[in-house]
């Protein structure tokens, strides 16, 4: 039987509502249920390009994705599940001009300041890295070695099994259609199950967020986008161990996954829409910027190609915090394709923001009202 | 070992040019026109690769290019399916060792625009479903493209030396081998464009019309676009659990019948086979043909399935058929030695004391095949499991048009019967969707309701019940 009073109840099965529950639980938060409509990690998660990256262009996402790595790393030990395993093998963003040079040239001087050992280097030392790689056009390369991916399935086996063996409620199958509000303050949500008693709600429904905000005439600029992913056949592992990444061919980003198989996207995205059929197009022009990254690709077969939401803001950087309209809403939603690398982070600003009401993180970025306030961020580096 | 005497098959006059590959440095004879995989098998070289996780020996499962068993290093290439790439003079081929580097290649591809064929039809399979559908399709005013990813027409018919049962009208009397020439001829007659060795790699939505993406050779890539699609990409044979299942020698009995009646090659000295169905018992008869001992059938189920006529033939041969019988292991150091089989009780648990050891070099598994479908789940189609029907199969009306508007499907990609409601189905499919692409005018629908009276009275019968209760599974109404 579903419980019904919960003290935090999380609309979103996914990697940020998981993660969240887990910070929470670690704050002594013991009375917490999830709510999915479907199975756990079946919006975005499982559908994500695996990578994590500290190379951003800006102080908060920086320090938000230096964070994030640290509790990466450390996840798999923590929750008993040593299966799980965050690869630190890098991050190469591959340049072909000056102006690629100087902009990167900058970034990494930021993420040097906050303590991210990224570094430019030459095209040779980028070919002793990923040794396949054409690098005839390659001025240089942005390069962080403790940079990485990890497996998402694992992440969210081993998270909801944690938090189920330690009493967090985790219904799949459920959905949330509406929140109930008394005297301007959360009481509770319905569900497809039946109603449960909140005093906290925290929408964690990434590019569903909106279709909840809505009912309750709270509006965030959260909208879904199509973007689509690949996976080849496998080949010998460790040919191609970090992210690599080029914005000269269509932004294309591509990494080996631990069974010897490429996982990568290109930029190419459709939107805002609800649809997530696979397009030919994407697949063409993944063929096409890939090979002309990594040559010795044109014999591979891609065998994999899907499609997922990119919960897009403006600024291409999540909403998260308070709602200031309705107590005991929360908000962590439209992470712009960044959802996965940013979820322990994010899930402990949320953590502390729920139990303190404040945190040490810079989650004033991600502010829900800059948008309304008319001040956006400088646009996120989208990639991987 | 080459198959030189055949009582059905001339093979020396189908051999094309003698040529020389090369296996890990050895020259090897092989002919154009034939497969990488063959042209070994023939040379006795049954390894292929080692797999990736076991490091175990791998060899040639299906021989049509489905079950990735057979991958090699061709050309420094690695993970080429050698049971459907044609040898060419002086071509490398080498073992592959688990998974393989990225071959060091500096030059990345020119890139092209795609080939575009426009036609109304699209099919996807050239045996029987395939062929039929393009000429029927064709005959009523379509423009038909029909690709195939084998190097030659006609599917799994191009290796039944047998002669087909039924109506004339459907090719009684007339073996498989020269009802895929037949059919080939029809097709080609009536104008349907054709392309071998072109696999289809997706099906897409482009505007209103579909697009299906292709390669050809490996190669080269070709968009198809056109209103409709018809899928009659056959089956893939199915594998049973027993110990050592994996050793090279392990064939599916279609397999074995590319092997030697598709190009000449004899399969091994002594085969034991598992399945009594019709294409366990027709491949017994076919083996005796081609000079090779069948040591036995065994068969789990109390009784014989395949026609009366068929088993009655192999036992007058002296090919012993043990009903209630399972193989409980393949024996053998990286190819097949021994086979050991023993009788089942009436739980399917092996009765101990009555194990029997053969020494053979082939275990032949004709256990039946799976509808392949990946093509239509890739495309969007609604997939449900039927156990009468042999697996997935999709939904469809009975003009067999899927759950994805313009996609139709035909043949054993529908389910698994036989060549002849392959021939049906592809009839049927191609008539509705020459009608559907505004070809044909309202005769089409007379020859429609002919085509379904026809294949309900094939399925009439017990032979057909199971057929029966599985097409009420998946019919759309």
């Amino acid at each position: 039987m579903m419980k019904n009073k919960v003290d935090v109840a999380i609309i979103g099965g996914g990697i940020i509502g998981l993660y969240t529950a887990y910070e929470l639980h670690k704050r002594g938060v013991d009375n917490i249920a999830i709510y999915e409509k479907n199975y756990l990690g079946s919006g975005s998660t499982f559908r994500c390009g695996t990578g994590i990256r500290q190379q951003f262009g800006d102080e908060a996402n920086i320090r938000m994705m230096k964070r994030a790595v640290e509790k990466w790393t450390g996840l798999g030990e923590e929750i008993n599940f040593p299966k799980f395993k965050m690869a630190q093998t890098g991050y190469l963003f591959l340049l072909y001009d000056e102006d690629e040079m100087s902009r990167f040239k900058k970034n990494v001087e930021l993420q040097n300041s906050l303590g991210v050992p990224s570094r430019i280097i030459s095209p040779e030392e980028a070919q002793e890295i990923v040794p396949t790689l054409d690098t005839s056009e390659v001025i240089g390369a942005s390069w962080n070695p403790t940079d990485g991916k990890a497996n998402p399935f694992l992440a969210v086996h081993g998270l909801a099994r944690y938090l189920r063996e330690n009493g967090v409620e985790i219904n799949e199958y459920t959905e949330v259609r509406d929140v109930i509000v008394k005297g301007g303050a959360v009481d509770g949500i319905k569900t497809s199950r039946g109603e449960v008693k909140a005093e906290i709600v925290l929408n964690a429904a990434n590019a569903w967020a909106k279709i909840i905000n809505e009912k309750l005439g709270v509006n965030f600029p959260i909208e879904p986008y199509k973007h689509q992913g690949i996976v080849s056949e496998p080949f010998k592992k460790g040919e191609i161990k970090p992210m690599v990444i080029s914005f000269r061919h269509g932004g294309a980003y591509l990494t080996q996954k631990a069974n010897g198989g490429i996982i990568g996207g290109i930029a190419l995205k459709y939107g805002p829409t609800w649809d997530l059929t696979p397009t030919y197009d994407f697949l063409r022009e993944v063929a096409k910027n890939f090979t002309r990254i990594i040559p010795a690709l044109k014999y591979i077969t891609i065998i994999r190609q899907w499609a997922g939401y990119y919960a897009e803001t403006p600024d291409h950087n999540a909403v998260i915090g308070k709602v200031k309209e309705i107590d005991g809403y929360y908000i962590s939603a439209g992470f712009s394709g960044h959802g996965f690398m940013l979820a322990p982070a994010a899930a402990e600003g949320m953590a502390d923001l729920i139990t303190k009401g404040s945190t040490s993180l810079p989650l004033d970025f991600y502010d829900p009202y800059r948008f309304e306030r008319g001040e956006l961020r400088e646009q996120a580096v989208q990639m991987g | 070992m080459r198959i030189e005497e055949h009582p059905v098959i001339d093979f020396t006059r189908r051999r094309g040019k003698k040529v020389t590959i090369y296996f890990e440095g050895k020259p090897i004879e092989a002919y154009e026109g034939e497969p990488i995989a063959e042209a070994l098998h023939a040379a006795g070289i049954r390894v292929m690769n080692y797999a990736p996780k076991t490091g175990r020996a791998r060899g040639l499962f299906c021989a049509i290019g489905k079950c990735s068993s057979c991958l090699m290093k061709v050309n420094g290439i690695p993970n080429v399916r050698t049971c459907i790439t044609l040898v060419e003079d002086g071509m490398k081929v080498e073992r592959q060792r688990g998974l393989e580097p990225l071959p060091r290649d500096y030059r990345p591809p020119k890139w092209k625009e795609a080939k575009r064929v426009e036609a109304d039809i699209i099919i996807i399979g050239g045996g029987p479903a395939g062929l039929m559908a393009g000429a029927k399709a064709a005959e009523h005013g379509a423009k038909v493209a029909l690709m195939d990813e084998n190097p030659i027409l006609g599917g799994q018919l191009v290796k039944q030396t047998h002669k087909f049962f039924g109506k004339r009208e459907q090719f009684a009397g007339v073996r498989g081998i020269k009802i895929a020439e037949i059919l080939e001829k029809d097709a080609r007659e009536k104008g349907v464009d054709i392309y071998l060795e072109t696999s289809a790699i997706g099906i897409f939505q482009d505007g209103d019309r579909k697009l299906v993406a292709a390669v050809r050779k490996n190669k080269e890539l070709i968009e198809f676009v056109g209103k409709a699609v018809i899928v009659a990409t056959g089956a893939m044979e199915k594998m049973i659990p027993f110990e050592n299942n994996d050793l090279p020698g392990v064939y599916g009995a279609g397999a074995i019948q590319t092997l030697m009646n598709t190009y000449g090659i004899k399969p091994g000295k002594r085969v034991l086979i598992v399945g009594a169905g019709n294409v366990g018992v027709i491949l017994a008869y076919q083996l005796i043909q081609a000079g090779v001992d069948v040591i036995a059938v065994v068969e789990a189920m109390p009784k014989v399935g395949a026609y009366f006529v068929h088993a009655a033939k192999i036992r007058r041969l002296g090919v012993p058929i043990y009903t209630r019988h399972t193989i409980l292991r393949a024996e053998g150091k990286e190819k097949v030695e021994r086979a050991v089989i023993a009788e089942i009780d009436d739980r399917w648990q092996p009765i101990p004391g009555t194990e029997k050891t053969y020494d053979v070099d082939i275990i032949a598994l004709a256990v039946g095949l799976r509808p392949s479908i990946e093509l239509l789940h890739q495309a969007g189609a609604q997939i449900v499991y039927v156990r009468e029907l042999s697996g997935y199969v999709v939904r469809h009306d009975d003009r067999l048009e899927t759950t994805v508007r313009g996609i139709f499907v035909a043949g054993d990609s529908s389910g698994i019967e036989e060549a002849t409601t392959a021939m049906l189905e592809g009839k049927l499919a191609g008539l509705a969707a020459a009608l559907f692409v505004g070809a044909a005018d309202l005769r089409a629908i007379d020859e429609m309701k002919k085509v379904r009276q026809d294949i309900e009275e094939f399925r009439s019968g017990p032979f057909g019940e199971r057929i029966r209760i599985g097409e009420e599974k998946v019919m759309i109404r």
